[in-house]
């Protein structure tokens, strides 16, 4: 035992500036993906919903309603609407997990920022929801649900998709460090993932609904995710007009954007605060 | 000159509702020193390690780690230090070696100094065999040892072992207490642990503190704390009220300002006088429904100081 002496050096100034701090990122996401992969239902769980959307309900509201092929396009992107929410909020419960019988009493103690913490766990969410929506998006292709993407198309989606991910995931994080038990954060999971959604025109235009919730449904977040991700890969704009009341796409694209953008900024740093403050006692 | 390894200065903490768990205690640890912390649940302990690795923060008062404020520079004391919790903290469904690593990693030890560090301390502890099973087949006691490499991974200057033995069965306590002990070898490395059992603070350390109500109440060598109550203590089972035959001692000279009564048993450590003449006083006075004489312990000297047996307390 003898032979291992303490060192007096400080670690970090062996590593560069950008090793420093991409270093404890990528072993933070790796370490979450390694638990992540040991429990599949994290994985498998989210994708059955909306997979079940895409090859079953939404082909029979088709029938039921005699609408046509767009109808199921239309459909098939909503599903994604739940897709997300319900992947980030079911990777929020890693958090829960941790805190209670994992590691991360450990990781506050590390010599990095907290932050870091976070962000490990919200690069491998993302990542896992971006290969669920893939999933999604080559099964109702192979459902011969018609997408008709361009380069552009494809980017507004990605950004749309990946910016609401990363606002639900801050979401996850939140609730995640705010209640103390699983039970408790299982509980609040419909209200926050799945009620938005009916409200967001997942399955139906949200002029459809009354006026006022109409005007709610401009409000969330998930809308314009939505409305995105339509004009994305179905090259409609009449969501994005429902929401504006404009006429240019692009302008109502980056609008939507805008907003999407700011949902996940604001959540973010917000997780980041409930996060850090909740550790720290 | 070097700064101490743990300096402490009217550290405070109070939580939400008024709670007072540290309530400014002083304190510091040199250099290699193993230094411990005893005192019942509640005392005030794991705040006091939670403060020093910065997972709790101080209401007032300061403390530096080899010179480093936690409250100010967290990050550095961060990096100098490591602790091994009370309760189990590890990622179960991950091999032994990968939670090595992930530590490794995170106090950026380059990777192949951490390979040998994680070879060697898994040899150390007897760890080589299971290093690369899922940490969920451990028993209690190989867990406890693989969060001690841990810690050990990144060559700590300041290392906290908090309860490290409690709920452990006590053969593997014993295996333990070996290990622990052991770390004394490590040059420069700084030891505070905190416990309730009086064996382990006596055997582990250099210089206790006694922690009662978040108040440091004695703070010196065990040696030094046990002779505080001289060389021999006389202890009595009283017949009727305990605090009359304790003046009627101090009267004559046998007891000082230093015995104390615990319901109907009166404790004298014996300074000037032999146990022979105590026992003659005390068979005089007729007091006594038994009469024992030893050797002073640390739980005397706790309960001197807190009115409290430390097991009880615990």
């Amino acid at each position: 035992m003898s032979a291992i002496t303490a060192s007096a050096t400080l670690p970090t100034r062996r590593l560069g500036l950008r090793a420093q701090a991409l270093n404890p990122l990528a072993t933070l996401a790796r370490r979450r993906f390694q638990l992540t992969a040991r429990t599949p239902r994290e994985l498998l769980v989210p994708l059955l919903t909306p997979v079940m959307f895409a090859l079953v309900i939404a082909p029979a509201l088709k029938s039921a309603l005699h609408t046509n092929a767009s109808y199921e396009s239309f459909v098939a992107i909503g599903t994604v609407g739940l897709l997300i929410p319900l992947n980030t909020m079911f990777a929020g419960i890693g958090v829960i997990v941790d805190r209670e019988n994992g590691a991360q009493r450990e990781l506050l103690t590390a010599p990095i920022p907290r932050a870091l913490l976070v962000f490990g766990n919200l690069v491998v969410a993302l990542a896992i929801t971006g290969l669920q929506v893939g999933v999604l998006i080559a099964v109702a292709v192979a459902r011969r649900i018609h997408f008709s993407p361009t380069t552009s198309g494809v980017a507004w989606f990605v950004a749309s998709a990946a910016l609401f991910a990363i606002g639900m995931y801050a979401v996850a994080e939140i609730l995640a460090s705010r209640v103390p038990k699983q039970e408790e954060y299982i509980a609040r999971v419909p209200a926050i993932a799945i009620l938005p959604w009916f409200l967001a025109g997942s399955l139906f235009p949200i002029t459809a609904m009354p006026v006022a919730l109409t005007w709610v449904a401009k409000f969330l977040p998930l809308t314009h995710g939505l409305a995105l991700m339509r004009y994305g890969l179905l090259g409609e704009t009449t969501s994005l007009h429902t929401i504006w009341g404009m006429s240019n796409p692009t302008e109502m694209a980056g609008l939507s954007l805008a907003v999407t953008a700011a949902f996940a900024l604001v959540l973010t740093a917000l997780s980041i605060r409930v996060f850090t403050r909740s550790a720290l006692r | 000159m070097d700064p101490h390894a743990i300096e402490v200065r009217r550290l405070r903490k109070t939580y939400p509702g008024g709670i007072e768990a540290v309530k400014g205690i002083d304190f510091e640890v040199a250099s290699g020193e193993v230094f411990g912390l005893l005192g019942p649940n509640g005392a005030g302990k794991s705040t006091t390690i939670g403060m020093l690795t910065t997972t709790i923060s101080p209401t007032s008062g300061t403390a530096r780690l080899a010179g480093f404020d936690v409250a100010k520079h967290p990050l550095a004391a961060r990096r100098i230090s490591s602790v091994v919790f009370q309760e189990p903290v590890v990622d179960r469904s991950l091999t032994g070696r990968r939670n090595l690593e992930i530590h490794a990693r995170l106090w950026a030890v380059e990777e192949s100094e951490a390979k040998a560090r994680i070879a060697e301390i898994a040899d150390t502890l007897g760890l080589s065999e299971l290093v690369d099973r899922p940490v969920g087949t451990f028993s209690g006691g190989e867990r406890r040892r693989l969060e001690i490499a841990r810690a050990l991974v990144s060559q700590p200057r300041v290392l906290f072992l908090d309860e490290p033995t409690v709920g452990l069965d006590p053969r593997i306590r014993a295996e333990l207490l070996d290990v622990i002990a052991g770390l004394r070898a490590r040059n420069d490395m700084t030891v505070l642990v905190t416990t309730h059992y009086l064996d382990e603070a006596e055997r582990l350390c250099d210089r206790l503190a006694i922690i009662h109500s978040g108040r440091i109440v004695a703070l010196d060598t065990p040696t030094a704390l046990r002779a505080d109550l001289g060389r021999e203590i006389v202890e009595l089972r009283v017949n009727g009220d305990a605090r009359s035959v304790l003046e009627s001692l101090r009267k004559r000279g046998i007891a000082g300002d230093d015995a104390f009564t615990v319901g109907s048993t009166l404790t004298v450590p014996l300074h000037e006088h032999t146990s022979g003449e105590a026992i003659a006083v005390v068979s005089e006075l007729g007091v006594a429904s038994a009469i024992s004489t030893r050797q002073p312990t640390l739980d005397d000297v706790y309960l001197r100081l807190t009115g409290d047996r430390l097991a009880e307390a615990a």
